[in-house]
C-alpha cells in the first residue's frame, strides 16, 4: 500500500546503462562544445550549455526514478536536493583547480562524494537499498552536469571567474539550483503511483529541463560572453515538443481523459 | 539610516509577508501540495477516487523557492539589464514564476492522475482549467510579496545577499511556515470532516477523504475556500511575524552602531524566542484543558 512505489526495482524500457552513457556523453561534449564555439564561432552557440544540461537531467530523473521506486515516498525531494548539493560543491571545486579540465574534474568528483554519501546511506544509517551506491553516484554527478551546462549557458563558458562573478556572486546559482533541482526530482515525484512509466517520467524530465534552459537564457542576458535570444527560443521549442509528446503519453496511460465527469462508478470497469 | 525609516519599511516588509504567507498556503490547500497530499493520494487506491486536485512539487518550501528564485531572478535581469523600474520588474518577474508554476502544477496532476490507472483515477480537464490558474493567481500574488520583501532588504536595509538568492531563501522560509501552520486545517480537518471533530486518523480512515461537498463534488477552490477562514490568514500571520520579529531586533538595535547593540539585538531575539515558546505552551495546556484529552468510547455507561 506504498504510495511511493511497488517497493522493487523499476521496470525500464531504455536501460539505466544507456542513460548514464547519454548522460555523461552528452553532458560533458555539452559543456565542452559550448566553451569552445562560443570562444571561436559565435556567443549563439551557448545554447548548447542548456542541452548539455536537459541531458543531464533526463539522467538525473531516470536514477531519482530508480532508486525512489523502492518506496522512498517523500524523500523524493530530499534526494533531488541532496543531488544539487552534492553537484553545487563538486562543480565549484572542479571549476575551481581544473582551469580547462574542470568539468571532468567536477564530474569525478561529484561522483565520489556520491559514492561516499551512497555508502554512508546504507552501512552507516542502514537504508539497505541495493542501488543506493550506484544512484546516489549518478544523481550527484547528474546534479553536477546540469549546473555546469545551466552554468555554461548563462556565461558562455566553464571558466571558473566567469562563472563566479556572473553565476554565484549575482546569486543566480539559486535558480540553477532550484530549477535543476526540481527537473531532476519533480519527473518522479509527479508521476509517482504504481501505473507509473519511465518514458512518461523522462519526458516530464525534458519538459523540466527546457524550463531550466529558458530561465538560463533570460540570464544570459546580463551576459557578455552568452547570447540570450537563442537560448530561449531554442528552449520553448523543446518545451512545447516535450510537453505535447508528455499530453499523448499521459492521453495513453491514464485510466481515462474526460472533460467533464462524476466520479467513477463502483460496477464500471472493475477488475 | 533613521531608525524611524527603518520601521517603517519593516512594517512594509511585514505586511507583504502576511500576505505572501496567506496567498502561500492557499495555493497549496487548492493543490492539495504537502502533508494533507499524501491522503489526497492514497484515495484512489482505497478506492475512493475523486475530483480533488492531486499535485507534488516536492513539498512546498522547494517550490515557493523555485517560485522565489525564478521571480527573483527575472526581476534582477530586468533591472540590470533593461533599467526597468522595480514596480514592472517585479510584476514581470512574479508573472513569469506564475506561468512556470502553472507547468508544474499541470504536470503533477495529469502525471499522478495517470500513473493511478489500475484504481480508475479518471483526469479530469475542467479540473485542470479551473484550479491552474487559481493556483497561478496565489502564486503570483507570493512571489510578488516575497520579492517585494526581498528587494526592500537589498535595497533600503543594504542586506548583503544579492536579489535572486533572498528571494530563494524567503520562498523556502514560505514554505516551510506554510507547510508546518496551515496544513492541520486541511490536512487533519477539512479532509476528515466525516469523523468526529478530534478523533484523529484511525488507520481504518485512511484515503477516506471527504469527496462529495455541500452540493455537487467537492474540489480544490471548495478546500481553499474552507481554509481562507483560518488556515491561509494564521499562516500569513506566523509569516509575517517570523519576518516582521526577525527584523525588529537589528532595527531597534542597529548592529552596524557598535557591538552593544549587536549584543542587544541577540538578547531581545532570545527574549522574543523564549517569551513565543511559553506563549505556545500555555496555549496548548489551556486547549487541552478545555476540550480534554480524547475519551474512550463509554461501553459501561
Amino acid at each position: 500500500m506504498s504510495a511511493g512505489g511497488s517497493g522493487g526495482g523499476a521496470p525500464e524500457a531504455i536501460p539505466q546503462n544507456k542513460l548514464i552513457a547519454f548522460g555523461v556523453i552528452a553532458g560533458l561534449v555539452g559543456v565542452y562544445l559550448s566553451h569552445y564555439l562560443v570562444a571561436y564561432v559565435s556567443t549563439a552557440f551557448s545554447f548548447i550549455g542548456g542541452l548539455a544540461a536537459i541531458c543531464a537531467i533526463v539522467w538525473g530523473a531516470a536514477a531519482v526514478r530508480r532508486v525512489a521506486s523502492y518506496g522512498l515516498g517523500t524523500g523524493v525531494p530530499s534526494i533531488g536536493m541532496l543531488a544539487l548539493g552534492m553537484g553545487v560543491v563538486a562543480s565549484m571545486f572542479g571549476l575551481a583547480v581544473g582551469g580547462i579540465a574542470g568539468p571532468i574534474i567536477a564530474l569525478l568528483s561529484a561522483a565520489i562524494i556520491g559514492l561516499v554519501i551512497g555508502v554512508l546511506a546504507n552501512r552507516v544509517i542502514g537504508m539497505g537499498l541495493p542501488i543506493m551506491e550506484q544512484s546516489m553516484t549518478e544523481i550527484a554527478s547528474a546534479g553536477c552536469l546540469t549546473i555546469l551546462g545551466l552554468s555554461a549557458s548563462m556565461t558562455g563558458t566553464f571558466l571558473f571567474d566567469a562563472v563566479l562573478n556572473n553565476v554565484v556572486a549575482t546569486g543566480y546559482i539559486a535558480v540553477i539550483f532550484i530549477a535543476g533541482g526540481l527537473a531532476i526530482l519533480h519527473p518522479f515525484n509527479a508521476n509517482l503511483g504504481p501505473d507509473e512509466k519511465q518514458d512518461r517520467t523522462l519526458m516530464t524530465a525534458v519538459e523540466k529541463g527546457a524550463i531550466a534552459m529558458i530561465i538560463a537564457g533570460i540570464v544570459s542576458i546580463t551576459t557578455d560572453g552568452a547570447a540570450s535570444a537563442p537560448t530561449i527560443l531554442i528552449g520553448l521549442f523543446i518545451w512545447y515538443m516535450a510537453f505535447e509528446q508528455y499530453r499523448k503519453y499521459v492521453d495513453r496511460d491514464a485510466y481515462d481523459v474526460v472533460g467533464v465527469g462524476l466520479l467513477p462508478t463502483e460496477e464500471e470497469g472493475s477488475e | 539610516m533613521e531608525p524611524l525609516m527603518g520601521m517603517g519599511v519593516l512594517a512594509i516588509i511585514g505586511a507583504a509577508a502576511t500576505i505572501a504567507g496567506a496567498s502561500e498556503d492557499l495555493e497549496s490547500d487548492v493543490g492539495s501540495q504537502s502533508n494533507p497530499n499524501s491522503q489526497v493520494q492514497l484515495a484512489p487506491q482505497m478506492n475512493y477516487p475523486h475530483r480533488i486536485f492531486n499535485k507534488a512539487i516536492s513539498g512546498e518550501p522547494p517550490s515557493n523557492a523555485m517560485l522565489g528564485a525564478v521571480g527573483g531572478t527575472v526581476t534582477s535581469v530586468l533591472m540590470n539589464a533593461y533599467g526597468l523600474s522595480v514596480v514592472f520588474a517585479i510584476a514581470a518577474g512574479a508573472l513569469v514564476a506564475a506561468l512556470i508554476h502553472g507547468t508544474y502544477c499541470t504536470s503533477a496532476y495529469m502525471g499522478r492522475s495517470a500513473s493511478q490507472k489500475r484504481f480508475r483515477q479518471p483526469i479530469y480537464l475542467d479540473i485542470i482549467r479551473s484550479h491552474v490558474p487559481v493556483m497561478m493567481g496565489f502564486a503570483y500574488i507570493t512571489t510578488f510579496c516575497i520579492l517585494v520583501v526581498s528587494y526592500l532588504m537589498t535595497a533600503v536595509l543594504a542586506h548583503p545577499f544579492p536579489l535572486p538568492l533572498l528571494a530563494f531563501i524567503w520562498g523556502i522560509t514560505v514554505g516551510a511556515i506554510g507547510s508546518s501552520t496551515g496544513d492541520v486545517h486541511y490536512g487533519a480537518e477539512r479532509e476528515f470532516q466525516n469523523v468526529e471533530f478530534g478523533s484523529g486518523l484511525n488507520a481504518a480512515n485512511s484515503g477516506n477523504i471527504v469527496r462529495k461537498a455541500e452540493s455537487g463534488l467537492r474540489n480544490g477552490i471548495d478546500n481553499s475556500w474552507f481554509c481562507a477562514k483560518f488556515g491561509g490568514p494564521v499562516t500569513g500571520i506566523a509569516f509575517g511575524m517570523t519576518v516582521f520579529l526577525s527584523g525588529w531586533i537589528t532595527a531597534v538595535f542597529d548592529p552596524s552602531t557598535g557591538t552593544t547593540a549587536g549584543w542587544l539585538s541577540v538578547i531581545a531575539g532570545a527574549i522574543i524566542v523564549l517569551a513565543l515558546i511559553i506563549w505556545n505552551r500555555r496555549i496548548e495546556v489551556a486547549a487541552r484543558n478545555t476540550y480534554g484529552p480524547y475519551k474512550e468510547d463509554e461501553v459501561e455507561a
